[in-house]
């Protein structure tokens, strides 16, 4: 959130908003592409049976896989406003970078240090490009029109 | 979604908020109308041209600049030529619709967390169902990993591994689980919102078998009669709960 969105809830609220909709995104996406794969990987017969078991199977997992990023990304991004006081596009490459740290915590030190730079550089990317949409699309402001100056002793307005 | 405003949320124009010198400038600043306000002057030149005497008046009558404008046609409540009639606002004027910033309207659905609309309801319900499941589940996992044999050689490494990979097990099924379950009744809840154009019991007690039914509806019509009235049983506990407190 670098460009101070007034539209959503404050700081601690937002991570709930923020996990749902992310888990939200996953499940419903995870079932529709999945839906569509175990249809096409099934027998001619089994199509709808076979589809349906995919989603079962494997939705809910995307959708906690989801869930899980974005609620710690929210988390992070926090933190990192709570601690820096400030709202940039360096807030979200932190968090990016705290988030895909921890969740490669358990595959090793080394492992983690990866993961953290890789998201770290994706989300510099997308916020490189928020940056540049928001140069390209934004319409220049209109000079504002000053009025004169008052004299130095003002009179009553109406005379 | 927030890791993502960078990439699509991004058109939104800055607003200045600095206080900024043509700010003070206009602060400052006395506006001189060569505009006479019409009602006085003509009252006061009325009253000494008419014979017959008026009690008199103690303060002169207030200047109502009513200037005529297309808005009054149309009758619009928000007025911009009542600003300053030196501002020369009443035309070439746009006014900002906050679509978005508005709150839900449907009668009866005021919850803890304002909400605007049907999205917001599903992201927060979601958030915090799928939450509690993965605290929940983590939980059960700790305490199936601290209470599990290690086998012949036990160390402190073997049981924290354990105890992760209960958490992770555990954690994640119910939490998943729960989610979709809350995916579920949220939409089912906000359809039957929309539909009915009100919020009260009933339709939570309706979505709630509805959601119950439709996340057991691939085992069978038995299993899916059963989670729809254990669904019921827990949303109407719930709303029993809600009301008394």
């Amino acid at each position: 959130m670098s460009h101070g969105d007034h539209s959503r809830d404050p700081c601690p609220y937002v991570i709930l908003n923020d996990f749902g909709g992310a888990f939200a995104m996953g499940a419903i996406g995870g079932g529709i592409w999945h839906g569509i794969k175990g249809a096409r990987n099934s027998p001619r017969g089994e199509r709808f049976v076979g589809s349906m078991s995919a989603i079962k199977a494997r939705a809910p997992v995307l959708g906690g896989n989801f869930g899980v990023w974005g609620g710690l990304f929210s988390t992070f991004d926090c933190a990192v406003k709570g601690y820096r006081q400030k709202e940039d596009p360096w807030n979200a490459i932190i968090s990016g970078f705290l988030t895909g740290g921890s969740l490669a915590l358990r595959a090793g030190p080394r492992s983690a240090f990866g993961s953290a730079v890789g998201c770290g550089i994706l989300l510099g990317v997308f916020e490189g490009v928020g940056v540049l949409m928001n140069r390209m699309f934004a319409q220049p402001i209109p000079q504002m029109q000053l009025p004169e100056q008052a004299p130095a002793s003002p009179s009553p307005a109406v005379a | 979604m927030s890791f993502l405003s960078g990439l699509f949320g991004a058109s939104s124009e800055p607003i200045e908020k600095e206080p900024s010198a043509s700010a003070e400038l206009f602060n400052s600043t006395t506006f001189r109308s060569n505009v006479q306000p019409s009602s006085s002057s003509s009252s006061a030149s009325s009253s000494s041209s008419s014979s017959i005497p008026q009690p008199p008046t103690d303060q002169p009558a207030v200047p109502t600049q009513t200037a005529p404008t297309a808005l009054d046609a149309f009758g619009t409540a928000f007025d911009p030529a009542r600003l300053h009639p030196l501002a020369g606002l009443s035309e070439n004027l746009e006014l900002l619709q906050l679509d978005e910033d508005k709150l839900n309207d449907i009668e009866g659905s005021a919850s803890v967390l304002p909400s605007r609309g049907w999205t917001d309801d599903l992201c927060v319900g979601t958030g915090t169902t799928y939450l509690s499941g993965l605290l929940i589940g983590g939980m059960w996992g700790a305490k199936e990993g601290l209470s599990r044999p290690l086998g012949n050689n036990p160390s402190m490494k073997l049981r924290i591994n354990s105890i992760l990979n209960g958490c992770t097990r555990r954690g994640s099924f119910t939490g998943n689980s729960l989610g979709v379950l809350a995916i579920f009744y949220n939409l089912a809840n906000s359809s039957l919102d929309s539909i009915r154009g009100r919020h009260d019991t009933y339709n939570v007690l309706g979505a709630a078998a509805l959601s119950g039914a439709i996340f057991k509806s691939t085992a069978g019509v038995r299993p899916a009669l059963v989670g729809a009235s254990i669904m019921t049983a827990a949303a109407g506990a719930w709303s029993a709960f809600k009301n008394t407190v």
